[in-house]
């Protein structure tokens, strides 16, 4: 049986290997394109989105509309609010109505606020990485709610976006029934790009392992192009406006 | 791959074809599931407006990028090893295979949980798991059932695009021990279920990679069904098969990448779930791989590399638009091809990837070079111009036909003399043209004889084509109206035999 110290020998000798094997790997494209190796960054002037794109933008109004009908089209729910407060009604309504047992909450101080604990009182909620012992991929698995904060959302797409973390699990917007996603109106913008900035601009060191972006409720046409929903992810879809 | 066509009974694309024209049911399938898709993203297209703007920012990033590969896999590979990935190179599928079943050994894996992935097929990594005692499982509904099947993808984006329901309840039912209804929701509810546990109990996550950042070393996947990130979210240890050319330099890049696969793929602004992998999960994180590994691919991509006439296949971004746009895909169906890659791209690709003439089959010649293929494509490739660069080498070095070359000749004169991206519909009509009314080229040449089986006996069903194909359908009846009387008969004799269920045959010389 192999210790995990050999695995980390392993691991190295791999290293190795592939960093020897990168040379004659990158060189033979580069004699390929009959050419030397290019190691200064290449002049790219086609980067990103046409100009007229990147100056497109619609006002709060319009951005809510949008986002509205798109993630209502793909079979999502959109709900507006003017507080925090009624978020928290609302949850605690769509709790009672389901009869919801398990709830799964990111750690964050917008979450806390909720008291999602005291205004549930027949689910048990859980706090994402709240208990290092406990197995949490497994208590989102189980969870019929999942809650969440989006770090932004794109109007035109009808996409939320979601960054991974120690507080912030993977697994809460995606192994749940249902998910509830509260997007504050600030961090809804009109396109991706208005989003995707940010990853370039941060650069590397600034991400997290997992940044996703989701539009609507999990969905296949594999039978007989037959739309159905909730193979995988969520089923059930609730972004929350507020503000 | 070698030898293109390991799955597949017929040795020909043509034999192949026969298989697959016989298949009644396959044909409404692959025509309805194909105009269900090229609807929605002309749709899609038109509705998000400027595509033709789109479409040519997106072919210069790709060209960009693959002109300066060499640059940014370099600086995609420091910021991946940086992000904590463990990154392989690997020249042929052999060597691949090989890391990828050392990795699950020292994992001492029982299970690999995969989503999609072409590069894995490409690879036939799934016998080769299995030969070790590795359990590999599809996690994509679609390419669950037809791994229950025992068969290979048909189609690029819906690989079971060539089953029905209650051949799928079949399946299902014999995998889940009990008698399943064929109704949609009670079938994918029992994937669903079923794979849960499978996504828990999982060693490793296996995904290929639809785009790499350079600029930060992130694998980007988009997907429909979560079990991509299923994939990439539970399991301990996560390996993904990269094609060496899937990069792009930076995020902004993606936005363009972005706009254009969902709206070619399957007409969606976005599909449900985009992710961006940037690493492992870091130290303080409960979820996500411990252990991430990135293997980048080349099984005879660097072929095309300095090619001046296929170098542009490398721009691919695997969204399958040229197969719903192809009138001879909507017929014969994936499997025909006999390849990984079906429809257009898969004709050029399979060959390509290749690196033996004598096995670049006749793939090539199932193709009505339209140029349908090229207005489809979100990056521009022009497809059907490759297929004729393609069978141009084939007659040149030998494995053709002397007379053919001369017609084949007759299509480069055309070709070159024309500036080629305005005009390319036209020059595929002119190309028609020139072997249609030319005689001497239609009538004596014996191996367009297969060209012609494949253009011409399909359409004989008139409902065959939609609107759009109207005068395309003129032209070919035109030709078959000058067709000499022997070739005719022929023809003819091939309906009848058609028409009793036969089938077999026609079109074979």
């Amino acid at each position: 049986m192999d210790t995990a110290k050999t695995h980390q020998q392993w691991l190295i000798e791999m290293e190795a290997e592939s960093r020897s094997k990168q040379t004659r790997f990158i060189n033979g494209i580069s004699t390929k394109l009959r050419r030397p190796m290019v190691t200064e960054p290449p002049r790219h002037p086609y980067r990103g989105a046409p100009d007229f794109w990147n100056a497109y933008e619609w006002n709060e109004q319009e951005r809510i509309e949008r986002f509205t009908s798109n993630f209502r089209i793909v079979g999502g729910h959109v709900e507006r609010f003017t507080t925090m407060d009624d978020v928290t009604r609302f949850i605690a309504e769509k709790a009672k109505e389901l009869s919801v047992k398990y709830v799964i909450r990111q750690n964050q101080p917008e979450l806390d606020a909720l008291n999602l604990e005291g205004e549930l009182p027949e689910a048990q909620v859980s706090v994402w990485n709240s208990d290092p012992g406990q197995y949490w991929k497994a208590r989102s698995a189980e969870a019929d709610f999942g809650v969440v904060m989006a770090d932004y959302a794109a109007a035109y797409t009808g996409s939320i976006t979601v960054l991974s973390s120690k507080d912030k699990g993977r697994s809460v917007s995606l192994l749940p029934t249902v998910l509830m996603a509260i997007i504050p109106v600030e961090r809804l913008k009109t396109r991706l790009g208005e989003i995707m900035v940010h990853f370039d601009e941060g650069g590397r060191e600034s991400l997290p392992a997992g940044i996703h972006f989701i539009s609507g409720p999990s969905r296949s046409a594999d039978i007989e192009n037959d739309l159905t929903i909730g193979v995988h992810g969520p089923g059930v879809v609730y972004a929350l406006i507020v503000g | 791959m070698s030898g293109g066509h390991g799955h597949s009974d017929g040795a020909t694309v043509k034999e192949r074809a026969d298989l697959a024209m016989n298949n009644e049911f396959l044909r409404k399938a692959v025509k309805f599931t194909t105009e269900r898709l090229k609807g929605g993203k002309l749709k899609a297209t038109d509705e998000h407006g400027n595509w033709e703007e789109w479409r040519e920012r997106g072919r210069q990033i790709r060209l960009h990028t693959i002109a300066h590969l060499d640059y940014y896999l370099n600086r995609f590979v420091d910021n991946a090893r940086a992000n904590g990935v463990h990154v392989h190179f690997a020249d042929t599928a052999e060597e691949a295979v090989h890391i990828s079943l050392s990795i699950a050994e020292r994992k001492q894996a029982k299970t690999v949980v995969k989503s999609k992935s072409m590069v894995t097929e490409e690879l036939h990594l799934n016998h080769a798991l299995e030969s070790i005692g590795v359990d590999p499982i599809e996690t994509d509904l679609g390419e669950y059932i037809i791994q229950l099947a025992g068969e290979t993808p048909s189609h690029i984006i819906i690989p079971a695009i060539h089953k029905n329901r209650y051949q799928i309840a079949d399946l299902l039912s014999e995998d889940a021990g009990e008698k399943l209804e064929p109704d949609t929701q009670v079938l994918a509810g029992y994937v669903r279920r079923k794979l849960r546990t499978k996504f828990l109990e999982a060693d490793i996550g296996m995904t290929g990679c639809n785009f790499a950042i350079a600029e930060t070393g992130s694998m980007v996947l988009f997907e429909n069904e979560g079990n991509a990130r299923m994939v990439t979210t539970v399991p301990k240890t996560q390996i993904t098969l990269m094609g060496m050319e899937r990069i792009i330099p930076s995020w902004a890049d993606l936005e363009v990448m972005a706009t254009l696969l969902p709206r070619s793929a399957t007409g969606q602004k976005l599909t449900v779930y985009m992710s961006g992998i940037t690493g492992p999960r870091r130290a303080e994180d409960a979820d996500g791989p411990d252990e991430m590994h990135i293997i980048i691919v080349d099984n005879g991509r660097s072929l095309q590399l300095g090619d001046p006439e296929f170098q542009e296949l490398l721009n691919c971004i695997r969204c399958g638009a040229c197969l719903n746009a192809c009138p001879v895909y909507r017929h014969i169906g994936g499997h025909a091809y006999g390849g990984t890659y079906s429809g257009p791209i898969g004709a050029v690709l399979t060959p390509s990837l290749q690196k033996n003439v004598a096995e670049w089959d006749d793939i090539a010649n199932a193709s009505s070079l339209c140029g349908a293929c090229y207005e489809a494509c979100p990056v521009k490739i022009p497809l059907h111009d490759m297929l004729i660069y393609l069978r141009r080498r084939k007659v040149e070095q030998g494995h053709g036909d002397k007379i053919e070359a001369a017609g084949m000749k007759g299509f480069a004169t055309v070709m070159s003399k024309s500036s080629r991206f305005k005009t390319v519909l036209k020059i595929g009509k002119l190309g028609q043209k020139l072997v249609a009314r030319k005689g001497e080229i239609r009538i004596k040449v014996g191996p367009l004889k297969g060209w012609n089986s494949y253009r011409v006996t399909p359409t004989l069903p008139k409902k065959s084509f939609r609107d759009g194909w109207g005068t395309l359908e003129a032209e070919i009846r035109n030709g078959l109206q000058e067709m000499a009387p022997e070739m005719k008969n022929r023809m003819e004799q091939i309906v009848k035999d058609r028409a009793k269920g036969g089938g077999h045959g026609y079109g074979h010389g």
